[in-house]
């Protein structure tokens, strides 16, 4: 070939460098940085060049890596459990229908507290139609992992070292998000981090692993009077992950100069008190929006499991605002709220703020400043939290109509 | 005619977008990707997502600024300032010119003179400037290769960045010696780009996005949807997969079916992925085989493998999917 994409981290970066790349690669060079000792997944569309180039780094010899190819999604976690089980530092990565073969196995990673990483592409799964493209996945299960989501190429790749620091500090598995073509294809400029700072941030840590030394059942058969203690054992070690994420992230900023928050605020001293609310690549879009639209706020979740309520109640009330426009990439058809939202809904309970959630970008379709437009004046005359509080925004109603958009 | 500091001017304020038109393989997305890496400021490029094979028209985009916050969004771009075609077969195939606002500049790689292809995309108000890349892409390069030469001519219309920001950027991605005859094929563009200049400037501070076009009209809503999304054959409610697409300009095989030894098994109907074996309901109240649907047959080759009577056989074609090489570097 005469293009190399992962040429740049072939040698060891000695510095920080500015380079332009799509969000897979940089997650590939990232992971990289931290050096595995098992690479295991299946490609999947928009996934796919993440294991791409670490192969390449594995092939040329940069990563000493077990480059494990693998017959399935299933297969990839159960490989990749098992090895991070056995000590090695292990990175998978998936999107969409993957994720859901993956389900059997995700919440034994929780459960024999691994601290493995996975990089998700986030895509839509099929129903009805089969979809490549852009839709929040992931937010459909709940088994446990950690998950931080990104906004652009930028932030995957510090994601990328960052999941291996949270992992390793709370021993529990760390899922990374980007929003799968819009970020992973991509190509965004970014900075890399030297190689001896990562190295820094993560090094190796003594922990509990599969050995002949000290024998044990791993996942053995409990009765019914063991199992709850196995689960609140669990939950209760969960409870100081977002401390080690804050932490973690903390570590990262004085070490690279970027610094990130469990939960990022934009402009929310505004006269209207509303804010939006959501993750991902569409914060980008507001934010570039919100140079012209200076009324109005953002709130942008990037801690999205464990999810950080406490912080999200301290903003809300510290900053008055009273109307929150929760934008989600995902649908639920439950009546009730699409997952994303359920999760605001439920940290917002106590406080009686005004939301409405819309369901946009379904399957690739473009969020652009006409839903924050209409959002925002729909939700001026929204007083209360009366009748179902979501609704799907960026539909064809009919062939010359668009749902509850007058043009 | 625009001027380097007018350019930097509005690259304060405002974005600067771009597109760029090529065949799958022809290496349109690493042109894009050029862009960014040799601008100055905060740069994305997005290809056009999805999938794409060899010789099917492709599409990426550019958004430029020297404002961190107007580059950070990802919204496709609908608007390009400077559009660039690297095949010119395209002008005909899609529409080239879409979106491009009065004033806007189309760069074609093309022997034709620039009033031809005014006529062709049939716009008065925009700016042209040709570039006969394949040539020097053959005598320069060895192959058909002309995405690098492409952005020789950008630069020399659109000044966002300059002949050496460029070949740095070619030289941090490509190998040695490739990068060295891509940049002499640079430096040969800028010299023989043909501008014509109608003496408009795009007005950079309107970003020509029609409100919701990203919702396209004309499709079927939500309620003229049949149960379970199926998209049923002997309606034409939903322009889907290769409907939209003339995708037999994709293949490089010719597929022909023999009537006289056709024994009407269909096993050829069943297996086409895209409809493109014609049945039809004879006097006998039995589907008969009619035929190759050639305008959206792209040459997977499955019906001439499950024939049982070789009724199917294939020819070599000439056509622009004839030419196309792998995309290099990671297509989707």
């Amino acid at each position: 070939m005469s293009i190399e994409p992962m040429k740049i981290f072939f040698k060891e970066i000695k510095e920080p460098i500015e380079t332009a790349m799509i969000g897979n690669y940089a997650v590939a060079g990232g992971v990289t940085q931290t050096d595995p000792d098992v690479v295991c997944a299946f490609p999947i569309t928009p996934q796919t060049q993440s294991v791409e180039g670490l192969s390449d780094v594995v092939h040329q010899g940069r990563l000493k890596a077990a480059f494990v190819n693998v017959e399935s999604e299933l297969a990839a976690i159960s490989y990749s459990t098992a090895a991070c089980a056995a000590g090695a530092r292990t990175f998978t990565a998936t999107a969409s229908q993957g994720y859901l073969l993956m389900s059997e196995a995700l919440p034994m990673a929780v459960g024999w507290r691994v601290p493995l990483t996975m990089m998700i592409s986030a895509r839509a799964f099929n129903s009805p139609n089969l979809s490549i493209w852009n839709s929040w996945e992931y937010v459909i299960t709940d088994y446990g992992w950690n998950c931080i989501v990104s906004e652009n190429v930028q932030e995957t790749y510090d994601a990328a070292i960052l999941s291996v620091m949270i992992s390793d500090n709370s021993l529990f598995p760390t899922m990374f998000v980007h929003d799968g073509f819009i970020i992973s294809h991509s190509v965004q400029k970014l900075w890399l981090t030297p190689d001896e700072v990562v190295r820094k941030l993560t090094p190796r840590k003594p922990r509990h692993t599969i050995t002949p030394e000290r024998p044990g059942v791993w996942g053995g058969i409990v009765t019914p009077s063991f199992f709850m203690e196995g689960r609140m054992n669990l939950d209760v070690a969960k409870k100081s992950v977002l401390n080690i994420m804050k932490n973690s992230f903390d570590e990262y900023g004085k070490a690279t100069g970027r610094h990130y928050n469990l939960i990022e605020t934009y402009n929310l001293d505004n006269s209207s008190k509303t804010a939006f609310i959501t993750m991902g690549s569409m914060c980008g879009n507001i934010i570039s929006w919100m140079t012209k639209n200076k009324d109005i706020g953002l709130i942008k979740i990037r801690a999205y499991r464990p999810f950080p309520y406490e912080e999200l109640q301290k903003i809300v009330q510290e900053h008055n605002i009273e109307k929150l426009i929760i934008l989600e990439k995902s649908d639920a058809l439950n009546n009730l709220l699409p997952p994303f939202s359920t999760s605001i809904a439920t940290a917002l309970y106590p406080l009686n703020t005004i939301f409405r959630s819309y369901i946009v970008g379904l399957g690739g379709r473009d969020v652009t400043r006409d839903e924050f437009d209409i959002t925002k004046r729909k939700m001026e005359s929204v007083k209360d939290m009366k009748g179902q509080l979501y609704t799907y925004l960026g539909v064809r109603e009919t062939k010359d109509k668009i749902f509850e958009v007058d043009r | 005619m625009l001027t380097p500091e007018h350019i930097k001017e509005i690259l304060n304020d405002y974005t600067i977008n771009l597109r760029f038109h090529a065949r799958g393989g022809q290496g349109g997305v690493t042109a894009s990707n050029l862009c960014v890496e040799a601008f100055y400021g905060y740069g994305v490029c997005q290809p056009k997502f999805g999938a794409e094979r060899m010789g099917s028209p492709t599409e990426s985009y550019v958004r430029l600024s020297a404002n961190a916050d107007l580059v950070r969004s990802n919204e496709q771009v609908y608007g390009p300032q400077f559009v660039s075609v690297l095949d010119p077969s395209l002008l005909t195939e899609v529409d080239v010119t879409a979106g491009i606002p009065k004033g806007g500049w189309l760069i074609v790689n093309t022997e034709m003179d620039q009033l031809t292809v005014q006529d062709a995309v049939q716009r008065k108000d925009i700016n042209i400037a040709t570039i006969d890349a394949t040539r020097i892409a053959l005598d320069v390069l060895g192959r058909n290769i002309t995405n690098t030469i492409i952005l020789g001519a950008l630069i020399r219309v659109s000044y966002l960045f300059t002949f050496e920001e460029l070949s740095d950027a070619i030289m941090k991605r490509f190998k040695g010696e490739v990068a060295g005859k891509n940049i002499q094929a640079i430096k040969q563009a800028i010299e023989e780009t043909c501008v014509y200049d109608i003496g408009i400037e795009p007005d950079f501070t309107v970003d020509s996005k029609i409100p919701w076009q990203q919702v396209s009209l004309g499709l079927p809503g939500y309620k003229d949807l049949d149960k379970a999304g199926v998209w049923y054959c002997d309606e034409d409610i939903i322009p889907v997969g290769s409907d939209q697409v003339n995708t037999g300009s994709w293949g490089e095989w010719e597929i022909i079916w023999d009537e006289e030894t056709c024994t009407n098994c269909t096993q050829c109907w069943f297996i086409c992925p895209d409809f493109a074996t014609i049945r039809k309901l004879g006097d006998d109240g039995k589907y008969h085989m009619s035929g190759i649907d050639i305008l959206h047959c792209k040459a997977c080759l499955n019906c001439l493998n499950i024939c049982p009577v070789q009724a199917i056989s294939k020819r070599p074609k000439q056509g622009p999917a004839a030419c196309a090489l792998p995309e290099e570097g990671g297509g989707n």
